[in-house]
């Protein structure tokens, strides 16, 4: 039996409990994953046990179209580790030799991982490779000329929430998504305990400038882990 | 007034938005001279048009993130998106072929190099001890260790060996391919020996001169070891000497958060003669009064100090046997 296909979005569908990206290069796996043809068109499995903004598409209660970006849109990724989740993001915002002129800047402070980002920019036009450490805006800011549309901050640092007020206040635009993959393992152990950092980190993200919309629990796709979707304020 | 800029170009706007002043770049535009100006950018430095505009006015306010709020501040056009992307690659493989004259993750390659070679080493020369000790039945395992292993490798067989350690000869001997085996394994304990070794002096000298404070009074080897256990020099010269003083004790760590009593050393601490064959109840504050000397010497080291000399050392040393002299009977138990 043939499964149903529901589109997420350009270059993005989900069949039964699989989402797949629509490869922008054709024949490459980027972590070794599943691809397969339609038509004309190469697919990618995106695997939920690795990526949180895919384990995200499956547990949100809202509509998950909204929270993966549009093609053409700026994004910011902070903690872009080899690319894996990146190398998704872009094959919907920019697609095969970036036609829909879409940007992802990519952050991480490891130059080991940024070797093989580099690598995976080099192939796809659109990832720019920034080694620097995220927690510092005048690192990343000459990177950007305008505030972006989608933010995701995948950081194992303490004060996840502080920094990602700091940058979200920074380079979101307004109305712009923001996603926090917060990993409650690498806040301090002297905050209590998980629900209590989820708690206290969703406290922050509600005295922002960012309007919580779900916080995602991704309990059995990764553990210890929860994904604030939230939306930058409109200020004038 | 304030002056925004980015790597292309630099705006002097007043208070009402209005543009009042604004430098392009325009001579010399190519990639490696944009990812000079990328680098100086990430770093915080202004960019020369802004400098510029800086020097030309007074009272101005320069905001290096200020072009992200400007909704009049130009998209890139196509040759201005073709290079800044084109220099965004070769800035990042500047900055990741620039890691590896970082002293620091240099260390911790030899260092994490050096403890795998110690595991390996332990397990091999275990297991050839063992292995030796099934033929030859006589043969005291714990005190003849490595005799033991240079004789069979010395050796062209397991009587051989036995007679080049003065021992009876065994009721059955290994067949060829298993003596060539045993004789094998045995040879890489060595090898591993020699390498440990190699490893061992690369370590002391690297740190001699990237940490001369705190090798003199730690000794290298510690010294590295307390630098990769904090991540770099500059982690540890941050530091607080409590943190120092329960380094590479994870474990005893994780149990206080949850109520056991705190640790008094971590590992490495603890190796040291001072700390590890004192009384077990002066064991905290010695090791307390290094944690707190070690920190000093690492922030003499890390931020330019003149390195501590032999009287200093011997001051610290003495300072030592004080207080192991000040507590020479347990603390009666409440």
């Amino acid at each position: 039996m043939k499964r149903k296909i529901i589109s997420l979005g350009w270059g993005v569908r989900k069949e039964g409990r699989n989402i797949w990206t629509r490869n922008a290069v054709k024949g490459i796996s980027v972590r070794k994953e599943r691809r397969k043809k339609d038509g004309k068109n190469e697919w990618r499995i995106w695997d939920p046990t690795k990526s949180k903004i895919a384990a995200s598409l499956l547990r949100t209660k809202f509509d998950p179209a909204k929270i993966i970006p549009q093609p053409g849109n700026d994004c910011l990724y902070l903690g872009s580790s080899t690319g894996g989740t990146v190398s998704h993001i872009h094959d919907c915002v920019c697609g095969s030799g970036n036609h829909h002129k879409g940007q992802i800047i990519a952050v991480d402070i490891s130059s080991r991982m940024m070797r093989e980002l580099v690598k995976l920019s080099e192939i796809r036009p659109g990832i720019v490779p920034v080694l620097a450490d995220a927690r510092d805006i005048a690192q990343i800011s000459p990177f950007i000329y305008k505030k972006v549309d989608w933010i995701h901050q995948d950081l194992s640092i303490s004060d996840q929430a502080k920094t990602f007020v700091k940058i979200a206040e920074s380079f979101l635009k307004n109305n712009g998504i923001g996603l926090l993959s917060l990993k409650g393992a690498s806040e301090r152990a002297a905050d209590g305990s998980l629900e209590i950092k989820f708690e206290k980190a969703e406290e922050i993200l509600m005295n922002s400038n960012l309007n919580v919309i779900e916080k995602i629990d991704l309990k059995g796709l990764e553990e210890q882990h929860v994904l604030f979707y939230c939306k930058m304020k409109c200020i004038d | 007034m304030r002056i925004s800029y980015d790597w292309r170009l630099s705006r002097l706007i007043n208070d009402e938005g209005m543009v009042i002043d604004e430098i392009y770049w325009t001579s010399d535009v190519t990639v490696p001279n944009l990812v000079r100006r990328l680098l100086l950018l990430q770093k915080g430095r202004m960019s020369p048009e802004a400098r510029i505009l800086y020097e030309r006015f007074d009272d101005v306010e320069v905001c290096p993130e200020g072009h992200l709020d400007d909704i009049n501040w130009p998209p890139y056009d196509e040759d201005q998106q073709k290079m800044f992307d084109e220099a965004a690659i070769k800035m990042t493989k500047l900055k990741i072929a620039e890691s590896s004259g970082d002293l620091d993750k240099r260390l911790d390659m030899l260092v994490s190099s050096a403890n795998e070679i110690r595991s390996t080493w332990t397990t091999s020369e275990s297991r050839c001890i063992e292995w030796v000790g099934l033929f030859l039945t006589e043969i005291n395992l714990d005190t003849n260790r490595k005799e033991i292993i240079n004789s069979i490798v010395k050796s062209e067989s397991i009587s051989s060996a036995a007679n080049l350690m003065e021992t009876t000869q065994p009721l059955f001997s290994p067949s060829e391919v298993e003596w060539k085996s045993l004789k094998k394994h045995c040879e890489l304990a060595v090898d591993l020996t020699q390498r440990m070794r190699q490893h061992e002096d690369a370590i002391r000298i690297l740190t001699l001169d990237y940490m001369p404070t705190l090798s003199s009074l730690i000794g290298p080897l510690n010294a590295s070891k307390l630098l990769v256990l904090a991540g770099s020099r500059e982690r540890l010269a941050r530091m607080p000497s409590g943190s120092l003083q329960v380094l590479g004790a994870h474990a005893a760590m994780a149990a206080h958060r949850k109520g056991a009593s705190p640790p008094k050393h971590g590992s490495i601490l603890f190796s040291l003669p001072q700390v590890g064959k004192s009384p077990r109840w002066v064991r905290g504050k010695v090791a307390r009064f290094i944690a707190g000397k070690a920190s000093i010497a690492t922030r003499i080291d890390h931020f330019g100090g003149i390195p501590w000399g032999d009287k200093e050392i011997s001051k610290i040393n003495s300072d030592i046997e004080k207080i192991i002299s000040k507590f020479p009977k347990p603390p009666i138990r409440k």
